[in-house]
């Protein structure tokens, strides 16, 4: 159990606060942090790879396999971005109303076309877009665990996802650069933008 | 002839202690002190997110051409990313400065990731 800290008790009627901040925070999330990296986040996912991805995926020309690939977690992205927003909201943060403001708010950078745009190129930078996403939604975890159990589970649900993308991106790449055969033992998708855990779909399982 | 030194002498300014670490030419900053046993904080590790962030006391170089994003700005301010930075002389840095870095970004109207807030 974590440590509770001494918090003001939310008056009966306070609209001014909110008693699912004022319990994370007595358990000891910097509230404040946490909405300032989930922005971040959010950023990521929609500004730095859903937008970006869109023009990856049209440059894998040829590769019709690799471009489904591209679309599962180009939507899959979007679909983190949608789940975040709300938890942002009820945190008491909000959205910069500024779309290049929140563009540099992205705590991974912008996946842009890469130049040239060989299949190679674009699969190396879609392999490090995932892997900083990685990198962002375990420290979300990390801030989170056994103390925020509504934004620790949308974490570790969208964490999953981002560690299935990896371990595609470098099957693709090991195959398209090496010549080898790195499996990434899995890839449980039904139709494009399914993403089975952060939108509670079934797992397969057989 | 003069050679390029392969290893420089590194002082980490950490919030609580004083640590020297020895690091390669063609060795990240923070992968040196990660393996000294010297966890500084990281997160993107693409020298994008400024979370490693530290500062030069007394100067010194550093090569930032391993990061994805680093202005002209951040250097002359002392400002250094070690998750992918390789030393270039020999260094006195204090580390944890991401609030600092973050602080100076904006004041210079530069991106900084993870500052925004309505306030």
């Amino acid at each position: 159990m974590p440590e509770k800290q001494k918090v003001p008790v939310v008056k009966a009627g306070d609209v001014t606060q909110r008693v699912g901040v004022e319990v994370i925070r007595a358990r000891g999330v910097d509230v404040e942090k946490l909405i300032k990296m989930l922005i971040a986040n959010a950023a990521a996912e929609f500004a730095s790879t859903y937008y970006y991805y869109t023009i990856l995926r049209m440059h894998l020309a040829g590769h019709e396999d690799y471009k489904e690939i591209c679309e599962d977690a180009r939507l899959e992205d979007r679909a983190h971005w949608e789940l975040i927003v709300p938890r942002i909201y009820e945190l008491g943060g909000e959205l910069p109303n500024d779309l290049p403001a929140f563009h540099d708010q992205a705590g991974c950078r912008a996946a842009k076309l890469p130049d040239p745009p060989t299949t190679v190129n674009i699969l190396t930078l879609l392999l490090e877009s995932e892997r900083c996403a990685i990198r962002s939604w375990i420290e979300i975890c990390d801030l989170t665990f056994g103390k925020d159990p509504r934004t620790y589970d949308m974490a570790a649900r969208i964490l999953n996802e981002e560690i299935e993308h990896e371990a595609w991106f470098i099957e693709l790449l090991a195959y398209e650069r090496d010549g080898k055969s790195i499996p990434s033992g899995h890839f449980r998708r039904g139709e494009p933008g399914h993403a089975p855990y952060s939108k509670n779909a079934g797992f397969y399982n057989p | 002839m003069n050679q390029e030194p392969e290893v420089f002498q590194i002082v980490l300014l950490l919030s609580d202690d004083e640590r020297s670490i020895q690091v390669k030419r063609e060795e990240h900053i923070w992968d040196a002190a990660f393996a000294a046993g010297i966890s500084l904080p990281a997160m993107c590790h693409q020298g994008y997110c400024l979370t490693c962030a530290g500062r030069l006391e007394n100067g010194g170089e550093v090569d930032q051409a391993d990061s994805l994003v680093y202005f002209p700005a951040d250097r002359e301010a002392g400002f250094i990313l070690p998750c992918t930075g390789k030393p270039r002389s020999d260094l006195r840095i204090r580390t944890q400065q991401q609030n600092q870095m973050r602080e100076f970004r904006k004041r210079s109207g530069l991106p900084a990731p993870y500052s925004w807030s309505k306030d």
